[in-house]
């Protein structure tokens, strides 16, 4: 079934749900294998950062890091990123499955390039850093400053899709992200506190 | 040849926005990247070498090498996360773009520095102290930065967008330009010393050293012994 066909269909629900929908779901969209693609590549991206940070203690410590730095952003795009969408289509908007991947695959990638790139200099901060608590310090701004540039991305792209409504649907598609970018924080943080062991003060 | 490197460094002084509309066009880079290394080292050097003169003898050498060392350092460390901030921002700038970029602002900030080394020699000749000094040159690589983020600042934009991205690459770049410095100092030399180290023990770090600081600034004094017991619980 097209998407153009699944538009018409949901239009003998609600008639002016349906016309938002049929012009967002006729927007060109990436073929989902490379949407997932994005996503691998994104996470790949992160370990990168999790091998540095593993660096400190060398070992199996590279590999625990490595493992659990794109660990936080998984729980966001495996967790709260279709929380976010249930929440989205109950309220009815003109937002399709495929568009939603393709947000949080761009939302990863981003998030996962600026880990990467972060990872030369953060290896040498947790390196040569001989307090814990400030290395672990350093760890969490770098993980804080590619998760909240990888949120950006995803509610750009949400945004992008979302845009042009009646007030009243778009205050509460306002509510809605909002409860998830406070969820998809709250949850990223409780993920990386939990599997990296240098946020915990380890060297 | 030194006609187009001196035509470069008058253009990083003059028109820091011509520098970043050349980068932008990707014209060759190469007379650029040549003159603002070339700047890096004269500017960055000789202002070491300046900075050391209150020790003289080998330390004069030995920070007129490492302050430049320490400004390529930093920036290897962090072009490859400036470039992706601004590409996770939506700015369409690559890393060889950014290099270009990030280069030419540590060489304009290295001009100044040159240009504030002639007062801070005759300041550190009149016998103002170490800590003074230490501030002075505080002082001076502030100015210096401030200068350098014109040609950022050219170069990402200056909409609220390319804000954020200065403000991101900022928040990379203060801590890990201080740890570098901090792994190459002493660059000027506590006159007391018997001998010339290249480099100190590692001494904990340039974080460490502002939360020591940060105590001592209100009167409370932590000794190495007790900051180990605090830390270890032994």
């Amino acid at each position: 079934m097209s998407y153009e066909t699944q538009a018409l269909d949901a239009g003998g629900l609600d008639l002016g749900a349906a016309e938002d929908m049929r012009s967002s779901a006729l927007a060109p969209a990436e073929p989902l294998g490379r949407e997932f693609a994005r996503l691998a590549s994104g996470l790949g991206l992160a370990s990168v950062f999790g091998l540095a940070l593993g660096a400190r203690s060398g070992g199996v410590a590279l590999l625990q890091h490595a493992l659990g730095a794109p660990l936080g952003l998984m729980v966001v795009a495996a967790v709260a990123a279709p929380s976010l969408f249930v929440r989205l289509a109950l309220i009815n908007t003109p937002l399709r499955p495929a568009q939603m991947i393709g947000a949080v695959a761009q939302g990863t990638f981003t998030a996962g390039l600026v880990l990467a790139g972060l990872a030369p200099a953060v290896a040498m901060l947790v390196v040569t850093i001989e307090s814990a608590a400030a290395a672990a310090w350093m760890s969490g701004l770098g993980l804080w400053l590619a998760g909240g540039i990888g949120l950006f991305n995803l509610l750009a792209a949400l945004h992008k899709h979302l845009a042009g409504h009646e007030l009243r649907a778009r205050s509460r598609e306002f509510i809605a992200i909002a409860v998830f970018s406070v969820l998809a924080c709250a949850l990223a943080a409780r993920a990386w506190y939990a599997w990296l062991p240098l946020l915990r003060g380890a060297s | 040849m030194n006609a187009q490197l001196f035509s470069v460094l008058d253009e990083l002084l003059r028109s820091p926005e011509a520098v970043a509309e050349r980068i932008r066009r990707r014209e060759d880079l190469r007379p650029l990247v040549v003159a603002a290394l070339l700047a890096l080292g004269l500017g960055a050097g000789t202002f070491g070498a300046v900075l050391a003169t209150a020790r003289g003898g080998v330390q004069l050498g030995y920070s007129a090498l490492k302050l430049p060392l320490a400004v390529l350092v930093t920036l290897c460390l962090c072009v490859p996360a400036f470039a992706a901030i601004a590409r996770g921002l939506g700015r369409n700038i690559d890393l060889g773009g950014m290099v270009g970029l990030s280069l030419s602002a540590a060489a304009r900030a290295s001009l100044v520095l040159l240009a504030f080394a002639p007062a801070v020699w005759f300041v550190l000749d009149r016998g103002i102290g170490y800590h003074y000094s230490v501030l002075l040159s505080a002082v001076c690589y502030g100015f210096a930065g401030i200068s350098a983020l014109r040609v950022m600042a050219a170069g990402l934009g200056r909409d609220g967008r390319g804000l954020g991205i200065l403000l991101c690459c900022a928040a990379v770049l203060l801590p890990t330009g201080a740890q570098s410095a901090w792994m190459l100092r002493p660059f000027i030399g506590r006159p007391a010393q018997a001998s010339v180290p290249f480099l100190r023990h590692k001494e904990g770090s340039f974080a460490d050293a502002v939360y020591q600081s940060a105590f001592s600034s209100v009167g409370r004094y932590r000794s190495s012994a007790r900051v180990f017991e605090e830390e270890t619980g032994e």
